[in-house]
């Protein structure tokens, strides 16, 4: 194995070096478990797909809608039962 | 791992419409090449996976927006890399010096012991030229002999035509060379 300084190369020969870059960037293998752990956040985010959901203003006017009319719905059921049953037992 | 099979265009437009089992497709196409520019960027073998992984979380929240201009999905995945990359750079710069010769020896694409990579003083020498290069130039550096990629294919992800890769590549050999002699490296021959 001989010894050569890069410095002494002429300008117009830089194979030395390529040769050199491709021994030193050569393909590195992320982790398996690294690989596998990050598969399951990716293919399973459910706090990322809530926040995309929602992020669709359409879709959240709708979660938003949705909520207060189910609301309004359990507080007129309540109320209704209330006026239903709630008299009779106090009557 | 296998190369998967499939169209692209196809994966990608169902992946933008919030197909997961699509965006996993294109996870394990690109996980390797992703880790490995943030891998060379950093120097870092745990950087390199948390900012991988950031990388992905941010394709997958953003990939509704994605659009083919006509440019590959890779470089859409390689702007968002670089640019963690370069956040991770500038608050490293405000906290601390990295340490340049703290880079990791990393099992090779084969996974097997016997073909574990152990750099040379000469290796680490020459990546810690590398980076010292400016992004663009190492990012140059990376897809061409990590990736095999060629002038074409670094052009399109780089935005540049092939005659602006291989003037770049070319002066970016020369100013390697140079930073060579100045710090007085000497790299052994075959």
């Amino acid at each position: 194995m001989s010894t050569s300084k890069l410095t002494s190369m002429p300008e117009d020969d830089l194979n030395d070096l390529e040769a050199h870059l491709a021994g030193t960037l050569r393909p590195v293998a992320p982790r398996r478990d690294f690989v596998q752990r990050l598969r399951e956040r990716v293919h399973l985010p459910p706090r990322a797909e809530i926040a995309t959901r929602l992020r669709d203003w359409q879709t959240l006017v709708l979660v938003v809608g949705g909520v207060i009319s189910g609301t309004l719905v359990i507080i007129t059921v309540a109320r209704a039962m209330f006026h239903l049953f709630g008299k009779r037992n106090v009557g | 791992m296998p190369e998967l099979e499939f169209n692209e265009e196809d994966v990608l437009s169902r992946a933008s419409q919030g197909d997961r089992d699509a965006f996993g497709l294109l996870y394990e196409r690109y996980i390797d090449r992703i880790f490995n520019y943030v891998y060379y960027r950093t120097g870092n073998l745990h950087d390199a996976e948390d900012l991988t992984a950031r990388v992905f979380q941010r394709a997958m929240n953003h990939i509704h927006n994605y659009t083919d201009r006509g440019v590959p999905f890779s470089a859409w995945l390689y702007r968002i890399a670089h640019n963690l990359v370069a956040n991770w750079h500038r608050d490293r710069s405000r906290r601390q010096e990295i340490p340049l010769n703290d880079l990791p020896v990393v099992p090779s694409k084969d996974d097997r012991p016997e073909a574990t990579l152990v750099r040379s003083q000469e290796q680490d020498a020459l990546l810690r030229l590398i980076r010292q290069l400016p992004a663009e130039r190492q990012t140059l550096l990376i897809l061409k002999f990590v990736e095999n990629l060629s002038n074409a294919e670094i052009g399109q992800i780089m935005g540049r035509s092939e005659g602006a890769v291989k003037s770049l590549y070319h002066r970016t050999l020369l100013a390697l060379r140079d930073q060579i002699g100045d710090q007085n490296i000497t790299l052994e021959g075959d």
